[in-house]
Formats: structure tokens, sequence, C-alpha cells
């Protein structure tokens, strides 16, 4: 454990970009919406900037991305192919303990089975993290709820939390110690160590206000998922406020859905592109001559809640599906986002 | 960073967003979570808008048509001969010149449009596409309160106590206008919802009233009675601040309140209860689609006339709003491209606006009003030979015979389309983002979106192109940016002359009026500040609806849907809209109609089963769906497929310009 000044914790971003591509949470200056996003420069990140609106998922799991290049010459009848994607070294700076569990989580479904993903190694090889321990929550927050914050327990290098004047540095790899030795950094002595549980434990005791009864049902509504005792119309209450608009998906920093789609290129040549998806399309679940085992939109809805909330999804990724960082309440034009969803199903518990 | 702020393009609804560019190429959109209308949402269409942006089916350069196929040509080349071809249609441009804008341009290309026809082809025949609904409501809301736009403000819906939406399948056309009324009504707002079939608002509203095809207009005349029968109205404002109360008060009191039932299908004491609340709630909103799903101006005006009878217009969290279905449908008017119209709603034949034009543009203006460019293409003994169009990206083209037909077709447009093959030059020009340009929303927000990349393959934007062409028939039009454009639309036009694209943009977008009176903008019509008493809308009393026969029993009710939105030109440019749309299509190949289990009974017909669907006009084979969201007499279907469109649904043209009151009484058949 080290200690480092505040006014001096940049600049272990500004040497992280010597090696890698840097990002972090950066705030539009126009419109104040906080973004994680590559950065030319270290000052463009803020470690107080609020929870960002766009995940970092989409460092390791780009909205679009390109994963082959080929070319089809009619007269030789041949293909020329080019497996050319994103091989870049991406250290991510600032990232919050939901988010980062997220990425583990999608290290899971890429990584983590029979099938291992080239594109998503490529991304996630070489990546150095730094997290950043929550000592305030944000206002839509509930990672107490689902064991993924306010402090990050792995999968970072380097972590992270604010005591005031310092920054207690944690090492959680040999990549991360060697990084703070190489800077130099200051040891952080025991009293340090009960400091950042003073810290978390009094961010902790914040989220009562915020976590009011909905989020801490979370655990028994997970049993109610998982056992399938819940009525059919508080599925059809909750499908019939869905929108498809997909936002859910594309906001969440677990969902690993994708298509695969040709562009042909005005110049010739077609990019293979990985696109986001969602399991609330209709064309998502739909198989040849109609058949579709989840046609209503209450079924669609109500598959997505499963794999956050169900146990045996939650095997898969070793933990549940959700994180608790919130984003789906907030990008819902229906009234679902999963706390939302943990109310309705509670409602329906207690009457 | 990457994201970079800017305005969704699709519908009128006029959501913020933020792109994401890399290396100067389009690779992603997020929500914007401040933006005033869309607050960190957007739909389906605009969580791919990037998608769109991608596509390399674009326009990459001029072409000419050279025996029947396009050839590359350089601009120069490709205006000499327009100008040339055109040039023998010039001594007669008001009968044989006419020019179709476009509600997807930008304010920018649609006033350069409307200059391009009035001061350089000198024809007035100047028509906004897919504006059936739109034109009429702007009407109904100019004449009757000087204020033709959304009256109230998208901001209000979630403060408002009673909303009723008449028609409109707004989850679907317009999402984001959707979500604020859905939780408008979950934070304790009644909605009430108008339409023959059950649609995601309808389950959301509290009160569905669905009624037989063609009756909206009976069941508005039975509220309004409802109002002067149970003495609900607002007498003070109705004196005070309206004329005209007389001549609508007796054609409603025409309204049988018995035939209420037959008519409409809902009964006398649910009306009179809608009625009351209406009356009784301390603030309303009505909303309607406008465009090629709109009502009718009949409708509309008891829309309108209904408000004021419950003193609904004018205040604080009131509004008569009707939604625009295409992201620049308002803009489009603004600009003055229609026949008898200039800028911001001035008449061309106001001396003094068209003198202030003519000083402008340095030409003299014919001040006749034009044509409407499909009526000239319905009528036999036109004598129109040229046209020139604009950003066409729908899937129907109607008249497209008689377009197919005519000497001599002009396109400009960014994105290939089936309108291109009409065309004997065709023109690319710069789409959004590779352009400046404002786009004006539903709720009159006038919004900028920044030019974000180059444009493909170099083409020109609208700025650069028009003056052009202007400059070879010897006018200078000095512009240097889309800016210096919008300033010139500023100088002119008494509603935007506030605006400036440096205040726009600090401000997510500003409503119009925007001038000395409205500096930053104005949220809602201020009924006390218009200086003039709001005027009833004059209204039919024909009450009469569409019935079945026995040859033909069941109505047929047509509209669009989410992913096939304007006919898919657009969409199918995208992946996963265009994959939505395609599941949709691979299903049912030949489009499908909707009627419910006790019609498929009596038919002895089942789900899927294909089935011949017969008019007074002709037939057509669709697969049948069974579903609860159709009584029994009531038949649906969505309009996807371009055969359903051309020969069916086109053939019965004087209804299908109806919009969203399209009914078609048929018979389905066994085959």
């Amino acid at each position: 454990m080290y200690l480092i000044e505040k006014n001096n914790v940049m600049k272990l971003a500004e040497e992280l970009a010597k090696s890698y591509s840097l990002y972090g949470p950066v705030t539009d200056k126009e419109t104040k919406q906080v973004f994680f996003n590559k950065v030319a420069s270290a000052s463009e990140i803020s470690l107080t900037a609020e929870i960002p609106s766009i995940p970092p998922k989409t460092v390791v799991f780009p909205q679009i991305e390109r994963i082959l290049e080929y070319k089809y010459d009619k007269g030789s009848k041949k293909v020329e192919m080019n497996a050319d994607f994103d091989t870049s070294s991406k250290a991510l700076f600032g990232i919050r303990p939901c988010d980062l569990t997220g990425i583990l989580v999608l290290d899971r479904f890429f990584m983590g089975l029979e099938f291992v993903d080239d594109v998503y190694l490529e991304h996630r090889k070489r990546m150095f993290i730094v997290s950043n321990t929550c000592t305030v929550p944000f206002k839509q927050c509930f990672c107490v709820c689902t064991d993924s914050g306010p402090v990050a327990e792995e999968g970072y290098d380097l972590n992270l939390t604010d005591l005031g004047d310092v920054y207690l540095v944690e090492a959680g790899s040999d990549k991360g110690r060697e990084f703070a030795e190489k800077m130099g950094l200051q040891k952080a002595g025991p009293e340090h160590t009960l400091e950042k549980k003073n810290a978390v434990d009094k961010s902790i005791s914040l989220f009562e206000k915020l976590a009011t009864d909905n989020k801490a049902w979370i655990s028994r509504v997970m049993n109610r998922v998982t056992t399938g005792f819940i009525k059919e119309e508080v599925w059809e209450h909750i499908g019939k406020q869905c929108f498809e608009c997909g936002a859910c998906t594309f906001v969440c920093p677990t969902c690993s859905c994708f298509n695969v789609e040709d562009h042909n290129k005005f110049s010739g040549s077609t990019d293979r592109l990985r696109t986001w998806d969602s399991c609330s399309f209709e064309g998502y679940t739909k198989m040849a001559g109609d058949h579709n085992p989840r046609h209503p939109v209450e079924d669609r809805r109500n598959k997505r809640f499963f794999c956050k909330l169900s146990y045996s999804q939650s095997k898969k990724y070793l933990r549940p599906g959700c994180v608790g960082c919130g984003r789906c309440q907030w990008v819902c034009p229906g009234d679902i986002g999963l706390p939302n969803v943990v109310t309705y199903i509670r409602r329906e518990i207690t009457e | 960073m990457d994201y970079k702020s800017g305005v969704c393009n699709f519908c009128g609804t006029g959501c913020g967003n933020y792109l994401n560019i890399q290396d100067g190429k389009v690779s992603g959109v997020f929500s914007s979570r401040n933006h005033p209308v869309s607050k960190g949402r957007l739909c389906v269409r605009g969580w791919h808008f990037h998608e769109l942006l991608m596509t390399d089916h674009r326009i990459s350069s001029p072409m000419i048509k050279v025996d029947g196929n396009f050839k590359n040509v350089s601009y120069d080349e490709a205006i000499s001969f327009m100008m040339e071809k055109m040039a023998k249609y010039s001594s007669d441009a008001s009968e044989s010149t006419a020019f179709l804008a476009s509600p997807r341009s930008s304010n920018e290309n649609n006033y350069l449009f409307a200059k391009l026809a009035r001061s350089v082809f000198k024809t007035n025949n100047i028509t906004l596409d897919s504006e059936s609904g739109h034109r009429s409501s702007m009407n109904v809301l100019g004449e009757g309160a000087g204020f033709p736009g959304m009256t109230g403000s998208l901001e209000d819906i979630s403060k408002t106590k009673f909303i009723l939406i008449v028609g409109s399948d707004i989850t679907k056309m317009n999402p984001i206008i959707g979500s604020e009324i859905h939780k408008a009504q979950m934070a304790g707002t009644k909605v009430v919802t108008i339409s023959s079939r059950v649609t995601q608002i309808a389950r959301l509203s509290n009160v569905h009233l669905q009624i037989k095809p063609g009756s909206k207009r009976s069941l508005l005349a039975a509220l309004a009675k409802a109002v002067i029968d149970t003495d609900q109205l607002d007498t003070d404002f109705v004196t005070a601040s309206t004329d005209g109360y007389d001549g609508f008060a007796s054609s409603v009191n025409r309204f049988n309140m018995a035939d209420v039932l037959s008519l409409t299908g809902i009964d006398s004491d649910t009306i009179k209860q809608i009625a009351g609340e209406l009356c009784s709630a301390e603030s309303a909103m009505a909303f309607w689609s406008t465009g090629i799903s709109g009502l009718d101006q009949d409708t509309v005006s008891y829309i309108y006339n209904l408000l004021l009878f419950a003193g609904k217009i004018g205040k604080e969290n009131c509004g008569a709003n009707p939604i625009t279905g295409i992201c620049n449908l308002q803009g489009g008017y603004d600009m003055g491209t229609a026949p008898d119209l200039l800028t911001g709603f001035q008449k061309l034949s106001d001396a003094d606006a068209a003198a202030k034009f003519e000083k402008s543009w340095g030409v003299k203006l014919n001040k006749d009003s034009g044509k409407d460019l499909y009526k000239m293409l319905a009528d036999k003994n036109s004598k129109l030979k040229c046209l020139v169009a604009a950003d066409h990206d729908e899937g129907i083209i109607k008249y497209s015979k008689e377009i197919e037909a005519l000497e001599f077709v002009v396109y400009f447009g960014t994105f290939e389309n089936p309108f291109m093959k009409f065309a004997d030059v065709v023109f690319p020009i710069a789409g959004v983002i590779e352009d400046e340009g404002t786009y004006t929303n539903t709720e009159r927000r006038v919004q900028l979106s920044r030019k974000r990349v180059e444009p493909f393959e170099n083409v020109m934007p609208g700025w650069k192109l028009f003056p052009m062409i202007a400059a070879k028939a010897s006018l200078t039009w000095k512009y240097s940016s889309a800016e210096d454009v919008f300033k010139e639309i500023t100088s002119l036009t008494p509603s935007y002359s506030g605006m400036t694209y440096e205040k726009i943009e600090k401000s997510f977008g500003l409503q119009w009026p925007c001038n000395d009176k409205y500096p930053e903008g104005c949220k809602r019509l201020d009924g006390a500040s218009i200086g003039r008493k709001f005027k009833f809308a004059p209204v039919t009393e024909n009450f009469t609806i569409h019935s079945a026969t026995a040859d033909y029993p069941i109505l047929l009710i047509a509209s669009q849907g989410q992913h096939f939105w304007h006919q898919n030109n657009i969409m199918k440019k995208t992946y996963i809209p265009k994959r939505e749309y395609n599941a949709t299509l691979l299903v049912y190949p030949k489009g499908y109609i909707e009627i419910c289990k006790e019609d498929a009974d009596k038919l002895q017909v089942r789900e899927h089963w294909n089935v011949k669907i017969v008019s007074s006009h002709g037939s057509m084979i669709v697969a049948v769906k069974i579903s609860e969201d159709v009584k029994a007499g009531t038949a649906y279907v969505p309009y996807f497929i371009r055969e359903m469109i051309s020969s069916f649904l086109l053939e019965h043209n004087q209804e299908f310009d109806k919009g969203e009151d399209t009914i078609i009484p048929i018979r389905i058949e066994r085959i």
C-alpha cells in the first residue's frame, strides 16, 4: 500500500499515458455530461466527476467495432482477409467499482468459457486498470445491494481511495506494484488502512438514505425470480411499459449481446462489424418460421431480468448480473429500470 | 473526447444526442442527459442513428441520365445541363415547373431551395412533402390563435394535469414524447386516448376510448356537446378571450347525443365524464400526429375548439399540440416551402413582406400563390413538365406514373433512394453532420446540428451548391457558410429574428418566436400577449362515418409502425432497425392484416393464412395476424410492403390522403 498527495495523483495517469492509450471520466464542457472515454491528455480526466453516463464497457466492447476486413476479387474469385482490429494497449484511469465489476462479468462471458473471443482478448490483454473508491455514493447508486461497491475488491492493478489530502494507493497485481514502485510512491501504514475502512463504512452508511425500500430488496427478489414465483400480471405490467428501444442493454456494464453485420464500403472492401444488440428486440430472438420463444414483449423483458437477477444466470458470472450502477433507470422511456422492477416485484411479495 | 453533442435527425421530437467521432468517422451514438426534451432517452431509431450515418449507400457524384443510365459528371456540367433543359420552361414556369421540398432538409437548405424556386426559376409551385396533416394543423392554429405551431411545450407535459391523445400511435411514431406522457401518467396526470386500435399508449392510458373507425370527429363533437350540456363551459374565458363561440356552439348543438353510441361505440355517460374531467382539470393538453399520418383540418378544428371550450389554450401547462413525424416538418413550413408562404408564415400575398424579400433577394417576385404539386399531378389537364425535388427519402412515391411521365426531373439528395430513377439529373448534397444546419422540432425548438465529419466523397453542402445554380442565372448569392444563410433567414423572419447559432447552441435550441419581445424564445403561447381574441375554427357538421355494407363488412385502417418508419428508405440503411424490419418481413413477406379472433373464426381462417382483401377499388393478398388490438368489424394493416402500398392502398388515393383517418371498407376472402 502506498500514498500519493492529491495534487500529484494525475502524475500516475500522465505516466501511464506514455505506454498506454489513456481512458477515464471526462466532463463535456458544453453540457456537463460525463463520459468514460479516450483522452488526449491526462488533464482531461476528473476523479471527482459523477459516475459516467456511458459505462467503460465501451472500451472493451464498443458500440460498433470492426473485427475483420475482407475484399472479394470477382476476377480471380479470391478473398483477401485481414483480421484488422484494435490491438492498442489501454489504461483505464478512475474506473468506478461497479463498472470494474461489469468488466469482470464481461470477462467471464467473452473469455471465461470454452470459446475465447480474440477481439475482446486483445482489448483486455495488456490493460492497466486504476479503480477509484466511491467515498460518496451518487444518487441512483445501489452497488451495496449487488456486491459491487463502493470499493473494488478485485480486478484492478491499482485502487485509489480518497483520504482527504492524500489518496491511498493499493496494488492489486504485480504489474500495479511494479508501477507504484517505479513511481517511487511513499509507503502507507496500518493507520491508513483504518482510514480507508472508515471512509468506506461512511460511504456505505450514506446508501441507507438512497437505497430506500426497493434496492434493499434485491436479494429477496433474486430468490423470487429464480424460483419463478412471480405472477404473470407483474411481468405484463413491466412488459407494457417497454418501448423496445434497447437503451437498458446499451448502458448496462454487464450486457454482452451483440450482432454481426457486413458493411460494404464505397471503396469496394467490406468491414465485418460487431454491434451492440438487445434481448428486448423482437428480431433478436426470432427464429425461422415465426417461431419466437420470447414473442410477447413481456417475455423479452423478463428475459433481461432473469439474466440480471436469477441464480442460474449468476452461477455463470459468479455473481449477480446487475452491478447497481442505476444507469438503466436514467435512460428508460418506460419506468422499468432495474430498481423499479425490483419495486414492482417487492410490491407483489408484500401484498 | 470522442463524444460530440448533436440532435437526432429522425422524427420531429428533436432529442439530444452525442455522436462518437473517431478518426473523422462516426462510430457510435449516446443519449444526452441534460437535453430538455429527451433527458437521457432515445428510441430504437435514435440509438442506431450512427448506423445510418455510416452508410455508404450515398449519392457520391453529380450525375446526368444518358440513354437511361446515369453518368458521373462534374458539378459544372450537371448545372449547365439542368439550366439548359429548364430554360425552355421558363416562359411558363408557374404552370410548367414545380418544386418538391423535404421535411428532412435543414432550415438553411429548405430556405435556399425555396429561394431557388421563386427567384431563379420564377415558380411558386412549392410543396413540402409528407405534409398533409401538418399544414391543416398550422392553418387551424394560425388562424385561430395567431400561432402556427404547437401552442404548448414538451417540457410542460410532466406538469399538465390532463392529456388527450387523438389517434396517434405515439409511442411508436414519437417514442420519447410517448415516454414523457407515460411518465406524467405515472405521476398522476389523467391520460385519455382516442383510437380505433389498442396501441401501446392506449394500454398506458387511464382511459382508452376505442372508437369505431372514422368517428374521431363525432367523438370530439360529443365531448364538446357534453361540455355545454353539463354546463362546464369556461364561460369567463370564452366571453373575454374568444370570438366565434356561437358558430361552433350551433354546430355542436346539432350533434345528437342519442346517436353517440351507434356512431362512435362510446356511451354518453363516459363522454360526459371525460368532458367534465377535461374542463375541471387545472391544465390540459391535446396531442395529435401530423404529416402523412395526420388528421384532416376539420378534426383538428374540433380538437382546438374543444380546448377553447375548456379554457385550455394560451395558459400555463396547456397546449394544442400537433406532433410532427419528421425532423424538420415544422421547419419546412417556417422556411416557406409552400405555394403561398414566405418564411415564418408570412404570406406571399402580403405586399410588405414580399417587398422585403424582393429587396433582399434583388429580384421581382411573382405574388400569385402557386399550386400544390400533388394536385397538379392529379390534374389530367395540368401543364406540368418539370419537377425539382429534394431529399425524397420516403418509400411511398405518390403519383409515380405521373412523375415518370414528366419531361424533366432534377433531384438533390444525400442518400440513394427509389426516387432517383425518375431523375434526369442528380446532385449529391452533404448530409446532416457533414454541414452545419438548424432543424425545428415539433415544439418550435430550433436546434443546431454542427458539422462533425467531412462530406462523403467531398460532396458539396447546400450553401455552396445552390448559389452555383443561381450564379448560372446571373444572380449573386454570397454565403461562406450555412450560418450566413441562417443570418439571412433571421433578417427576413420576425419569429426567428432573435436567433443566432451561438445563442441556439448555448441553450439546447430556442423555441420561436424568438425576437425582441421573447429574446430567449417562447416556451408556450401566452394568451395574454397575443393582442387579440382567440377565434373558434370553422367546422363542418358532417358526422357521417364509413359504414360497413353487406359487400364490404369490415373497415380497414392503415398505419405506419416503428421499424418500418417512413417506409424504410432510411431504416434500410441501418443494421439493427433493418434486422427488426426483416424479422417481420421474413414471416409476413406480403404484409399482414390484423383481425380479431371472432372475425377470424367467422371467416374460418387461421394465423398466417393468406387471404384476399377485396375493396371496391382492388384487391391484395396478405397474411392473417390474429390480434386482440382490433375489435370485430375492424381490420388493421401496417403499410411497409411496397406492393401493398402501390398496388392497393394508393389505388385509394383520396382515402389514403386522409392519413390516420384512412378507412377502406373491405371484405376478406379465403383463398
